[in-house]
């Protein structure tokens, strides 16, 4: 996926045993958001938060169930080990200290969030560090709690994470009102990286103001590049057909210019006939090729000219990249398309 | 997410690339069955819009509240379009005139859960109606849902509006 995921699962590699991942790998559920969730098992908050994240990657699972499930299973097979059940046993200890803790999960969530300083922070922490770390915070909350750990089974109960400090209100409500607000506070903050501009902008009201116009702004866009697209998309056909030829002939050129077949060129436009299918395989070639070209730009949605010039710079050799040679190949392979002489085809296309 | 330097580790499974697929392929669906549309430039322009957007809510899936409530409008449109056409065909003959004013009329759609507003944790509720007419099916949600779907819903249309630049800039080029 990215380089940092891995590098992040690395480095989880080393903070804890082997035996971690191989059962999880064996689950088939190693993620980012699982590997996070070995570290703080967190269901009811980071349900949310994860399938916020995979919004984003597009994981078609369950992902709230299977942090459960990680989770569970994790403390099933460590029954008193490492770093799993820092946790929960935090969530026993005193008022004060929870929320501490709260804030502290918090801040892995953040982390969570964006990547990198999940990362590096993973990687300052080191190899044991980590894990001494917590022990001794394990240590410290165990001194000074009340309460006995019971482990396994408060893992399923747990929905309020929040207790009171000291000359808080106490009661339930005031409590769940305080996660609320604490939540609302962290999406708020998610949606202040998502929206450029918006990180100058202190108070919620005009943060989401901001908001607003960036998504009023967005969807005006949209409609505006959707007028533009109808107006080229009509000679769209006419139009792929020749870059098709155009490119074909390129991409023959750079990847197979040894390849000497004997085919006529009348063979090659009887394979045009299929247009259709030529037509969305092209299609689908183009969105790679210009989102491959605008996932430079991925952090700065509004910059026009950043993009205009990525896309003035679009030189269709020198971007042709592998994957789609090794598409072109694929269709080459699939028969679709004869190969053809690349100098008998030079002239036709030049005569053309 | 770093951009990858070399193009062949590009993730294909990234949402731009599954976004790009699936507008194109709504786009040729639409060129294929242009012949039988009344080709005007208004309303082609909105039929591209909604390509864009189900293009979005298809790949988000039905995970999401914002692209359940896209996915139901198109559908349900497209109902509602036939109908539509019969009356045009009947009463009037100006037909630019209603598409255009039916789309801006579409475009706000209406929220009919006024029991449903919450008390603002924003501090002034009129914010909050406006991000909810302006998220696809954040009405029936309270506020932490509502900044969920608004967060997915920006991301999503941020890349959709990159894809389709990048479109533009390639189609304009060629």
């Amino acid at each position: 996926m990215n380089p940092g995921f891995m590098q992040q699962q690395e480095a989880f590699f080393s903070v804890n045993d082997h035996h971690h991942l191989q059962d999880m790998f064996t689950l088939g559920m190693v993620d980012k958001d699982s590997a996070l969730n070995i570290v703080k098992p967190d269901p009811e908050m980071e349900e949310c938060w994860v399938g916020f994240d995979a919004g984003a990657y597009g994981g078609q699972l369950g992902y709230g169930y299977l942090n459960q499930n990680t989770a569970l299973k994790v403390s099933n097979i460590h029954g008193n080990a490492s770093s799993v059940l820092v946790s929960p046993k935090k969530r026993k200890a005193d008022k004060g200290q929870t929320l501490q803790v709260v804030s502290e999960k918090e801040k892995k969530i953040k982390g969570c969030c964006d990547r990198d300083s999940k990362l590096t922070r993973q990687n300052s922490n080191g190899n044991n560090n980590s894990n001494g770390n917590n022990h001794n915070k394990e240590a410290s909350t165990k001194a000074t709690s009340k309460d006995k750990p019971k482990v396994s089974e408060d893992q399923k109960k747990d929905y309020i994470h929040v207790r009171a400090r000291r000359g808080q209100a106490t009661d339930s409500h005031s409590l769940a009102e305080r996660v609320r607000r604490e939540k609302i506070s962290e999406r708020m903050k998610y949606l202040q990286d998502l929206v450029p501009g918006c990180n100058k902008i202190i108070g919620k009201a005009g943060m989401l103001d901001e908001i607003i116009n960036y998504v009023q702004s967005l969807q005006k866009q949209v409609e505006f590049l959707s007028m533009k697209l109808a107006s080229v998309n009509p000679e769209l056909d006419f139009n792929m057909d020749n870059t098709f030829t155009k490119e074909m002939f390129d991409s023959s050129t750079s990847e197979f210019p040894a390849l000497a077949c004997s085919s006529a060129n009348s063979a090659y436009f009887d394979q045009l006939n299929s247009l259709d299918q030529v037509v969305s395989y092209r299609g689908l070639d183009m969105g790679i090729n210009s989102a491959e070209m605008g996932l430079r730009s991925i952090s700065s949605p509004i910059s026009i000219p950043e993009t205009f010039m990525d896309s003035s710079f679009f030189n269709q050799t020198a971007t042709w990249d592998a994957d789609l040679q090794n598409l072109y190949k694929m269709e080459f392979e699939q028969g679709r398309l004869i190969p053809f002489q690349s100098h008998q085809f030079t002239g036709l296309n030049d005569a053309k | 997410m770093s951009p990858p330097q070399q193009p062949t580790s590009i993730n294909p499974n990234s949402l731009k690339i599954r976004l790009a697929y699936r507008f194109l392929h709504n786009l040729n669906n639409l060129n294929t069955k242009r012949s039988n549309l009344d080709n005007t430039r208004i309303r082609r322009s909105h039929r591209v819009k909604l390509a864009a957007y189900a293009s979005m809510a298809y790949v988000v899936g039905s995970r999401r509240a914002w692209s359940r409530a896209i996915l139901w409008k198109i559908r349900n449109r497209a109902v509602l379009a036939r109908f539509k056409r019969v009356d045009h065909k009947i009463t009037t003959p100006l037909r630019h005139h209603h598409v255009h004013a039916g789309s801006a009329k579409r475009r706000t759609p209406n929220y009919s859960n006024p029991k449903r507003e919450y008390s603002d944790p924003f501090g002034n509720s009129g914010q909050e109606v406006k991000l909810r007419k302006l998220v696809p099916g954040s009405s029936t949600m309270d506020a932490l849902g509502l900044l969920d779907e608004t967060a997915d819903y920006i991301k999503c249309l941020a890349t959709q509006v990159e894809v389709m630049k990048n479109l533009v800039d390639l189609y304009s080029i060629i």
